[in-house]
């Protein structure tokens, strides 16, 4: 009743000119919008915002997650027809029998031995092996030496010093599919796509992206702690292995395992670079192995492999990703 | 060199030896601690772009190339302009080039789109609700997936009878649209057919989902180093929320959104794998989809060329890629130093 009472006198002060227009504004005001006859309520406004912000959100983010979702569902499917039709869940009734030889893991046992068979001497444990080396060698010296590359240009004062950082920033303007091919020239003279050095040795040399990003991290460390240990009689050897790689740390790992990401996923280069089936990513085999889809490996053998390549990273995400959405952030305000 | 004379130069006096020994030992370690980045760049990437430009005038077309160099350098029928000539002139290979690049091109109408949904989900984002950084990750998934087990899942959702007809079109089959090979073509096997939208689509569809998050999180940090009492001074001049935003938030964010534009029209430049992955391209050019990295690959050493590569011809192509990366940045630097005026 009361309530009825209030509808009624505040449709008396607003002067709107009828009930429905009246009650439209009157809602609008809650909502927080201001209209001619009500001024819009902040606090039950932003409410309002709130609830209508998480809902978009989750919407979408659920759009962002349900690739992967799809990806575990598929990977269980038993054919090519049972993958493409799944959308939440693998189980398709009009199959009578959803799982392949009611293995749950069968599409994954066929990969083991897709991966057996298709790539010479290469087994499942060495592709990862391989991927894992790709991976980890490069990334962990790359860094090291990015940082010490670093450490010159922003801690030390030499003569080259601007004329050396142009030199090698105007290296990032080059493409790498312009010098692709010559790229694997060489390293065919070297011999190092018969042996998979050609995915990991360029790496040890450190990247000028890595090396100019620790160089923005650098700037924003005193200097004094330098000048200290100088006057110590620490020589840079000593300065850079004490002081600088401990304080870079969170900068030097955050990159660190942004280059992981690229180079465990790095289709393109290990295609181009290497020739022998022994040395072999998962991204290569798994593009690989679709030629071999068939009536008795199914799609899903494939969803499986992309699966096991796609797990480790999100995992490693997970475990990172305060420092690499954090290094993120970095780069968006320094730049 | 530098280090040497200074020593040779300078009186011998007590304090100021001390300077110069600093001095050499700044200018030693300067080098030695970037020697190995200085050796990596200089052999991977410089004498690689001299090779290739080199490689650009002459007849090389696989094989050692050390023996090559050391044989001498041949270029065709004498002209070393024989390839740059052969791309514009030859039908079939310019057919290839601007197919090439008309798709590159075309894929970057995903650019603007991905820019627009990034500003407005970073703008939700920071709101100052409780866990927005739960969704900051969320959106950054895609981003660490490896782009082939994302374009196998994406090749398999867009089937006819995928996930997405289902979802968007239920059981009625009649409205299922046939994303990845469209039927009833009219017209020739060409970039700009209309007939193959719905393919560019997918790849657009799968960019923009892939790349969401990279470039929300670049907007967040922008959003949150945006003056807060330039904001509130507009608000108190009696600006509303969406003109704060144009003229307080975006020409303060500009370095941000700028940066994004320069690489992702850089990236886009080079898009290869996501169309060959999609389509089954098997390491040739698919006149339907392919970016223009698609011709270079198709002429180097694992092409579907591979009995013939002509790494000559790749090479050229390599450079002339460079050359137009090149100058659309630069175009892009100048109408931004412009618009500043």
């Amino acid at each position: 009743m009361s309530e009825q009472e209030n509808k009624v006198s505040a449709e008396i002060e607003s002067g709107a000119p009828n009930k429905f227009v009246d009650v439209l504004c009157l809602v609008l005001s809650k909502l927080g919008f201001s209209t001619k006859y009500y001024k819009g309520s902040k606090q039950s406004g932003k409410i309002f915002m709130d609830v209508l912000d998480y809902l978009v959100l989750s919407l979408v983010g659920l759009i962002m997650l349900y690739p992967f979702w799809w990806m575990i569902c598929a990977s269980f499917a038993s054919s090519t027809a049972a993958v493409t039709q799944t959308v939440i869940w693998f189980v398709n009734p009009t199959w009578a029998n959803p799982l392949r030889n009611n293995e749950a893991f069968y599409n994954f046992s066929q990969f083991f031995v897709a991966c057996e068979t298709r790539f010479g001497d290469a087994n499942f444990f060495i592709i990862v092996l391989n991927t894992l080396l790709y991976s980890i060698v490069p990334v962990v010296v790359g860094v090291i030496t990015s940082t010490s590359a670093a450490f010159a240009f922003s801690k030390i004062e030499w003569k080259a010093r601007e004329g050396v950082f142009f030199g090698l920033l105007a290296a990032i303007m080059i493409p790498w599919p312009s010098i692709m091919i010559v790229q694997y020239c060489m390293f065919v003279i070297f011999g190092w796509t018969e042996n998979g050095l050609s995915m990991w040795v360029p790496g040890l040399f450190g990247s000028i992206m890595t090396a100019f990003f620790i160089r923005q991290f650098l700037y924003g460390l005193p200097t004094s702690i330098i000048e200290a240990a100088k006057i110590d009689g620490a020589g840079y050897w000593m300065i850079f292995w004490r002081f600088i790689i401990p304080l870079a740390l969170p900068a030097m790992m955050a990159q660190g395992i942004l280059s992981f990401f690229g180079a465990w996923n790095n289709y393109l280069g290990c295609f181009m670079m290497v020739d022998n089936t022994r040395w072999y990513n998962l991204p290569v085999v798994i593009q690989k192995l679709t030629q071999d889809v068939s009536a008795t490996m199914g799609q899903g053998v494939v969803m499986a492999a992309s699966l096991m390549s796609v797990i480790p990273v999100l995992i490693l995400f997970g475990i990172f990703q305060k420092q690499i959405i954090g290094s993120l952030m970095l780069t968006g305000s320094k730049e | 060199m530098e280090a040497v004379n200074t020593v040779e130069s300078t009186p011998v006096q007590k304090p100021k030896k001390r300077i110069n020994q600093q001095k050499l030992q700044d200018n030693l370690w300067g080098w030695l601690f970037t020697s190995p980045l200085i050796i990596g760049t200089l052999v991977f990437v410089y004498i690689a772009l001299i090779i290739t430009i080199v490689l650009s005038f002459t007849d090389y077309d696989g094989g050692n190339l050390m023996d090559y160099l050391s044989g001498g350098l041949h270029t065709v029928d004498g002209n070393p302009f024989y390839w740059y000539k052969y791309i514009f002139t030859d039908a079939d290979q310019f057919k290839y080039f601007y197919s090439g690049l008309f798709n590159a091109v075309f894929y970057m109408i995903g650019i603007p789109i991905g820019m627009f949904l990034s500003m407005f989900f970073a703008v939700c984002m920071t709101r100052d609700i409780k866990g927005g950084n739960v969704y900051r990750i969320i959106y950054y998934l895609p981003s660490v997936a490896s782009s082939v087990a994302i374009s196998y899942t994406f090749q398999r959702l867009f089937q006819f009878e995928g996930a997405i007809n289902q979802v968007l079109f239920g059981t009625d089959q009649t409205k299922y649209i046939r994303w990845l090979a469209p039927t009833n073509v009219t017209g020739a096997n060409e970039a700009w057919n209309p007939a193959f939208l719905t393919m560019k689509w997918v790849i657009i569809i799968m960019g923009a989902w892939k790349g969401l998050g990279g470039t929300i999180i670049l907007y967040v940090a922008g959003l949150s180093g945006v003056n807060a009492s330039h904001k509130e001074a507009a608000s108190i001049d009696g600006a509303n929320g969406w003109i704060t935003f144009w003229k307080i938030v975006i020409p303060q964010l500009w370095p941000t959104i700028f940066y994004n534009i320069v690489t992702s029209v850089i990236g886009g430049m080079q898009i290869y794998a996501e169309p060959d992955m999609l389509f089954n391209g098997a390491y040739g050019f698919d006149f339907r989809v392919s970016g223009y990295v698609a011709l270079i690959v198709k002429w180097g050493p694992q092409g579907n060329n591979a009995g013939h590569p002509n790494f000559a011809y790749a090479a050229t192509l390599g450079i002339i890629l460079a050359i137009m990366i090149a100058i659309l940045t630069l175009v892009q630097f100048y109408l931004d130093s412009k618009a500043d005026k």
